[in-house]
């Protein structure tokens, strides 16, 4: 117990760090799949900016990297990430690996949320006069809303994970509390003190996510 | 000059199972709707009516024709003239298709942001529409707070927003029960007698087209093969089809199971007379059949109210000496259509 007080601070820090490395990772990488999701729909043969070539080279793309387990799509990508960010350590670092990811992953839940909007509603927007765009951005993002919320949830979540397991290799937070104060020090208090504020973390950003979703879908 | 005039229209898709051949979903399609009337266009699943009425505000573009709508060629319009014709053009859909994620008011006020309405005039516009579809203390409800009926409601107050001058109905009452079916039919109709609002139904119920329509086309595999006054449809259906579809509200000259039914339970020749507007009265056919000394009883069919004129068919079954009923037959002939169940 008295080593769980002696690492508070450090703990406090690690919470901090994944805390840091998670946001942005959900910024970047959530902003970028969003785009990428966007453009995968509305370019599906039979969407509304059908367009064969585009959907079929993002398509691939996506369906290489997303499936790679995340400890070697890490590793693979360190040289990538030495010439964008300059090192491939620390958290910046961390954030850019994790974006990558997240953004393949993000892309692919975004894509399956919208189309999930039922053509019809889609239909009938059209019917009124509204262009290709404004449907898209009025329609098809807001009908998709609550669901896109929790999808979000759900990935927030995975890249806690994720940060966890870059953290021991490139950076801080609470994986590599975890791991150097506890599992390598025989330290089980400590371990479970980073288990308690993990799942508290994840705890309140699922609690978080419910409740804006069920904000949007009014239920 | 017709208000939506289509000529030798054809659209086709490739085909699902075998994408170098195409599949016809319209087949040389030629109609001339009126300004101000309801015009229905019926016909069975996969017979292509939501395409065609797809083809007018041009949500598909035709293969190949001509569709003129308010004297303007659509066919060759460009996007932006499109979304102009759209406007002009409101549609209501058989699943409504309202936007979930916006309240009643933003559902109706949508066409009137896409065309560029202030936003004062879009809250009165708003209300108005509101009002006259009934539903005022609805507007901060969203749609899956509503039951069927009111959101075809809202559909049919969205579809109006922008003051269109024609609207299309694909099927709009088909997820309805009869009761609230025969609500919105009667909303339709206020659209058109008080609005003068030209509506274009589609319909695989005759019921509806019997209820507002003042002229019909009967659709089979992307053809129309019958078209006309609702009338002169019912009562004298030249088709296969046509003859299913006026069946299903009109009982006519029974036949098969219906007819040995009859046979079985009424004794005498079973003879059928067809009742049209104007000349034919009943009490004629009955007269003669009194006259002549015959016992009959009526024993099957129906009369109709088609556009506030009579229509249908009445069987009778008639006991007595066969030279009086062969005789009253020649001399009802004069007067209506009469056939002898055989
Ligand atoms: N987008 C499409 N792609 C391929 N075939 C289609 C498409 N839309 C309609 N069809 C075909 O066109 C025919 C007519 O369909 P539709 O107009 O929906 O008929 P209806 O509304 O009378 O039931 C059907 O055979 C249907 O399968
Ligand atoms: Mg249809």
């Amino acid at each position: 117990m008295d080593d769980v007080i002696k690492y508070l601070p450090n703990l406090l820090t690690a919470t901090w760090e994944t805390l840091y490395i998670v946001s942005f990772a959900l910024l970047i990488g959530g902003f970028f799949g969003l785009i990428l999701g966007l453009v995968l729909y509305v370019t599906r043969p039979g969407n509304i900016l059908e367009n064969r070539v585009i959907f079929a080279i993002l398509n691939i793309i996506v369906n290489i990297f997303r499936p790679i387990p995340f400890l070697i799509f890490l590793v693979a990508l360190q040289p990538l990430t030495r010439i964008v960010i300059g090192t491939g350590n620390g958290n910046t670092a961390m954030v850019f690996t994790m974006s990558m990811a997240a953004m393949f992953g993000i892309s692919r839940i975004v894509e399956q949320n919208l189309l999930t909007v039922s053509p019809g509603v889609i239909e009938a927007a059209r019917s009124v006069g509204a262009s290709r765009l404004r449907v898209i951005f009025t329609v098809i993002l807001s009908e998709a809303l609550g669901p896109l919320i929790l999808g979000y949830t759900f990935v927030l979540v995975a890249i806690v994970d994720m940060s966890a397991l870059a953290g021991t290799i490139a950076g801080g937070g609470l994986g590599t509390f975890a791991l150097e104060y506890g599992y390598r020090a025989f330290n089980d208090p400590v371990t479970i003190a980073a288990l308690v504020a993990v799942i508290i973390l994840v705890q309140i950003i699922q609690f978080l996510g419910n409740w804006l979703a069920r904000k949007v879908l009014r239920r | 000059m017709a208000l939506v005039s289509l000529t030798d229209v054809t659209k086709t898709y490739p085909d699902p199972s075998n994408r170098k051949k195409q599949i016809a979903a319209i087949d040389g399609v030629s109609l001339d709707i009126q300004a101000g009337e309801i015009y229905g266009i019926i016909g069975y699943s996969g017979a292509g009516k939501s395409t065609l009425v797809r083809l007018i505000n041009a949500l598909e573009s035709a293969t190949s024709g001509s569709i003129l709508v308010d004297g303007a060629e659509v066919t060759t319009m460009r996007e932006g003239q499109l979304r102009k014709l759209r406007l002009g053009v409101g549609m209501i859909f058989q699943q409504f298709n309202l936007f979930n994620s916006k309240s009643v008011r933003a559902n109706i006020a949508y066409p009137l942001k896409v065309a560029g309405v202030p936003r004062a005039e879009r809250i009165r516009r708003v209300n108005e529409l509101l009002a006259f579809v009934g539903l005022t203390e609805k507007a901060r409800s969203f749609p899956d707070q509503l039951s069927g009926g009111q959101k075809q409601r809202v559909g049919i107050a969205r579809a109006l927003a922008t003051s269109p001058r024609i609207l299309l109905a694909d099927e709009a009452t088909s997820a309805l029960d009869p009761e609230t079916t025969h609500e919105v039919l009667g909303l339709l109709k206020k659209v058109n007698q008080e609005l003068g609002i030209t509506i274009i139904v589609i319909t695989h119920e005759m019921d509806v087209i019997q209820q507002i329509a003042t002229r019909v086309a009967v659709m089979e595999n992307g053809r129309v093969i019958e078209d006309g006054e609702v009338y002169s449809v019912f009562s004298n259906p030249q088709h296969a089809a046509t003859r299913r579809f006026v069946s299903t509200v009109v009982r006519g000259i029974p036949a098969g199971d219906e007819l040995a039914v009859l046979r079985q339970r009424h004794p005498g020749r079973i003879f059928t007379v067809s009742i049209l507007d104007g000349d034919t009265g009943q009490s004629r056919v009955f007269e003669i059949l009194t006259r002549a000394g015959l016992s009959f009883e009526l024993i099957y069919g129906g009369i109709n109210d088609i556009q506030g004129r009579t229509f249908g068919h009445l069987t009778i079954a008639v006991t007595g000496a066969d030279a009086a009923i062969e005789s009253a037959f020649a001399e009802i002939s004069a007067l209506t259509e009469i056939v002898e169940a055989r």
